[in-house]
């Protein structure tokens, strides 16, 4: 019996095989795997707050590293304090922002992480802006929600941000802590803030939606 | 024959009154009912057990057999009540699943004022003079307007009973050095009758953390005083004056960056009622009535070292309401009454540009009847005009129907409303640390434009123009179906409520700041109900021995998220992988602070031939949610969030009479000496005290 249905799953790549190198006449090349990834404790601090300006340098990530980056133009999203910025769109206008120079830009969908199959229509997507950010800052507005009782910073559960890199790729992104080695149950006073732990799958394949 | 003449006499001595008040006190020599009479209900008296409505009367011999001192203490002892904090540490009284900004509390049938974030403190209110504390659950603004949304809870204070003087004088100390001392002084002779109140309270607070600097709550000391004077000019015509004032300070003490901030709170309270009575003749009789009441706050925390002002708060609100009343008795059981009234209310305080004013003018109607003998049906309706906001018209209808001599179904239904409050439209708050602000409805368009002018205003999230149309009032229908069988050792009641609260007023984002913070205002759009049964039992085990066991079975939901749950909107977190997870409806608990079961069972045990008794109490509440956990990545509180572990408390009380003058009282309150440090900073521990009243 083994032997059959290793002989069907064969016969059934093949076939998936051969069909997307007729869609696709370019190239024969098997599609690179799916990256699923979880970046623990990138840390993206800021200046000011508290009802002082806001500044300090943004934390650049780039997808098809996996990696922080610190080039100033192979990145997708940044971070400073509970901001996430794209590298798409224009200036928002905040003091010590990066230059924008591809063309990311990102769609907030609600979902859970795995039901999220596939990225959403061209409509849902936007880039920075002049005054605003394509994530909105603001509790309760974009990732996150501010708790004033008990001061902490909790990512909203089901909110799963959708990125188009700079590259044509698309990736999915859920955040799951705002706090030093992500602790279940944070606590402000010993718990340090501005340190994001998320998970993120990223299809390197161009133009390819399944996030799967 | 006897019942007749008996309900003569309660129908033309003084069925009309307010509260308790001239004419039977003083125009009959016969003091005692034959059964408990209810005013609150329809505002004439009415034997309780012949009411269609859900009411409760707590007497003044519970309330002294209980040992209780405030009036939260005494309420958190009824069933379908508990006394409650909220989120902030705010206390008030939740009844039916209702919160406190949408109860009425009431003296002697004059509302109060002076509500912190819509509570109202009922540990402001002594329990040393009340006759009786009446509470009406069920929408009740038919006959009282605003505010009685959920219900009413007035409390009657002493009449003089008789020609003697009478005076009564009590001292009670206790755990935390807290000391209650009263002294109640009232005559009444032929034309005029008078009664004067002192109340002082006084603790030294306690401390629930040691471990960390400054107390749980501070030492505080209070005043009450009343006077209430009555003179009958002629037979048919009464006046009935009265003044309360109460105060308190409390020091309070901050630790703060490791400083400590000390300073004052202080609270001032005023009540003034006069009436004229007026009987043209033995069916028609009519009330004048002037009230005027004011409510001050005020509180200063400072740096000692420094003089440096960490905050500071005011807080005067005044209300002035005339009111004319008339019943007509078309035949005994057969009243019409009507009533025209003005409200003028104003605030002044902190976080307000100026003082604000509401004006309202109302008129209400209300027929009760017997279509047949043992059926009756009260129905009536008041119309509120108001300065702010749309009016409002407020219909009701109870009808209680008896079955047989011990058993009996009554069932009402009515409209209730809560106007905006002074806050909700005229708040204007920037948190400074933060740097969030709060808007007032009626002030955020043009707030919204002095940020924008200030170019910190990035994006403004709503349609300006939609800000123009009024707030609307909050509004509920209430729903109250039951059955009461009686006999005389057996009492159950059966009540099964539903209240649907619509256009809730809470606070949404309407513009974000350059900041990244948000601007808040308020806006009408929960609907959320309160569904239920409440169950009452009364057995007498002996001559001797009374039992009482209460229970409320309560859910109470937003129909909002109710909605967004069936659309699968809503999420949770597993804590262990931090993944999310789609919430379904079963996951939701329901709104924060109501508990599913709340249950008091109470035993008094009489001992004749010691001239004493022993009462035992025990109140529980079974878990709640108190704040919104975020943390569990959602702002709704469903089942895998942390709750507040439920908790019973019981209370102790032994009393002994000893001559005819005498009586002593031991008791202990928390008696297991339960705390939640936690979740609960107004559950001090275990409180011994002991009482002695003299009577001369």
């Amino acid at each position: 019996m083994k032997t059959i249905k290793l002989i069907i799953v064969l016969l059934i790549s093949s076939y998936f095989i051969s069909c997307s190198s007729d869609d696709d006449s370019e190239t024969t090349e098997m599609p690179e795997a799916i990256v699923a990834k979880r970046i623990d404790n990138l840390h993206a601090p800021q200046t000011g707050g508290q009802g002082q300006p806001v500044g300090g340098n943004f934390t650049k990530f780039d997808f098809a590293t996996g990696q922080i980056t610190s080039s100033n133009t192979d990145w997708d999203i940044a971070f400073r304090g509970t901001t996430i910025a794209v590298n798409g769109g224009t200036s928002t206008g905040t003091a010590d922002e990066p230059i924008r120079n591809a063309d990311v830009i990102v769609a907030i969908t609600t979902n859970t992480f795995g039901e999220v199959k596939e990225a959403p229509d061209a409509s849902e997507f936007t880039a920075d802006a002049d005054g605003t950010f394509a994530i909105p800052t603001g509790s309760g507005n974009g990732w996150y929600n501010y708790n004033p009782q008990i001061n902490v910073i909790s990512p909203i559960a089901g909110k799963i941000l959708v990125f188009k890199t700079r590259n044509n790729r698309y990736a999915k992104v859920e955040i799951l802590s705002y706090y030093k080695d992500a602790p279940t149950t944070p606590d402000p006073s010993s718990d340090i803030a501005r340190y994001y732990t998320f998970n993120y799958v990223y299809n390197p394949n161009e133009g390819n939606k399944n996030l799967e | 024959m006897y019942r007749i003449i008996l309900t003569l006499t309660i129908c033309y001595s003084s069925i009309y009154s307010q509260n308790d008040t001239s004419e039977k006190a003083l125009n009959t020599t016969k003091t005692n009912y034959l059964e408990e009479v209810i005013i609150s209900a329809t505002r004439t008296k009415r034997q309780l057990s012949s009411l269609p409505l859900p009411v409760t009367l707590i007497s003044k011999s519970q309330i002294l057999k209980s040992g209780t001192i405030r009036l939260n203490e005494i309420l958190n002892e009824q069933t379908g009540i508990i006394s409650i904090a909220d989120e902030s540490g705010f206390e008030g009284i939740q009844m039916q699943g209702i919160s406190s900004d949408y109860i009425m509390i009431l003296i002697d049938g004059v509302p109060l004022i002076g509500r912190s974030s819509g509570n109202l403190d009922l540990g402001r209110i002594t329990v040393g003079n009340i006759k009786q504390i009446e509470v009406v659950k069920g929408p009740s603004s038919s006959l009282f307007g605003s505010e009685a949304l959920g219900g009413i809870i007035n409390i009657i204070t002493e009449t003089p009973k008789t020609e003697q003087h009478k005076g009564i004088v009590s001292h009670r100390i206790g755990s935390f050095n807290t000391q209650d001392s009263n002294l109640n002084f009232s005559k009444r002779k032929k034309k005029l009758g008078y009664h004067f109140f002192i109340n002082r309270l006084q603790s030294d607070g306690y401390d629930l953390r040691p471990d960390i600097p400054g107390q749980t709550v501070d030492p505080f000391d209070n005043y009450t005083f009343q006077g209430k004077l009555w003179y009958n000019f002629k037979d048919n015509l009464s006046l009935f004056a009265s003044g309360r004032y109460y105060f308190q300070n409390q020091e309070l003490n901050l630790f703060l960056d490791e400083i400590n901030y000390n300073g004052t709170s202080d609270l001032d309270e005023w009540n003034t009622q006069i009436r004229l009575d007026h009987r043209p003749s033995s069916r028609l009789k009519f009330q004048y009535e002037f009230y005027y009441t004011n409510y001050k706050a005020g509180e200063l925390l400072t740096n000692p070292n420094s003089n440096e002002v960490l905050s500071q708060s005011n807080f005067d609100q005044h209300l002035l309401r005339p009111e004319v009343r008339s019943t007509f008795s078309f035949s005994p059981k057969n009243d019409l009454t009507a009533g025209i009234g003005w409200n003028h209310e104003t605030l002044n305080r902190t976080f307000f540009d100026e003082e604000v004013g509401f004006d309202s003018q109302y008129v209400f109607l209300q027929y009760d009847f017997y279509p047949l003998k043992n059926i009756n049906i009260i129905t009536g309706a008041r119309f509120d005009n108001h300065s702010e906001y749309q009016s409002q018209f407020s219909p009701k209808i109870s009808l209680k129907y008896d079955l047989t001599k011990n058993l009996s179904l009554k069932t009402s239904t009515g409209y209730g409303f809560k106007a905006p409050d002074f806050r909700q439209l005229y708040f204007d708050f920037t948190n400074s640390a933060v740097g969030y602000t709060v808007l007032g409805y009626n002030v955020a368009t043009d707030k919204l434009q002095e940020f924008i002018d200030l170019n910190q205003i990035a994006d403004v999230v709503v349609d300006l123009d939609e800000l123009n149309q009024p707030l609307k009032p909050e509004s509920s229908i209430g729903f109250n179906f039951g059955t009461t069988y009686k006999t005389r050792k057996l009492l159950i009641e059966v009540n099964f409520f539903r209240n649907e609260i619509e256009n809730l007023i809470d606070t949404r984002v309407i513009a974000r700041k350059t900041n990244g913070q948000n601007v808040f205002s308020y806006t009408n759009f929960n609907n959320i109900f309160t569904t239920g049964l409440e169950l009452n039992t009364g057995y007498k085990l002996t001559e001797n021995i009374n039992l009482n066991l209460g229970y409320q079975l309560l859910y109470a939901k937003d129909k909002n998220v109710l909605d967004r749950l069936e659309d699968g909107d809503f999420f949770a977190r597993d804590p262990a992988t931090l993944e999310t997870f789609r919430l379904s409806k079963s996951d939701y608990f329901g709104l924060l602070n109501r508990s599913r079961h709340t249950i008091n069972f109470k035993v008094f045990y009489d001992i004749p031939s010691w001239d004493a008794n022993i009462n035992l109490r025990i109140n529980y509440r079974s878990k709640y949610g108190l704040i919104n956990n975020t943390a569990g990545g959602n702002d709704i509180l469903d089942i895998f969030d942390p709750f507040v572990e439920g908790y019973a408390i019981t209370n102790l009380s032994i009393n002994k009479a000893i001559y005819k003058s005498y009586k002593l009282q031991i008791g202990a309150n928390n008696l297991f000496d339960y705390t939640d440090v936690q979740n609960i900073s107004n559950l001090a521990g275990r409180q011994i005290y002991g009482k002695i009243e003299v009577q001369f």
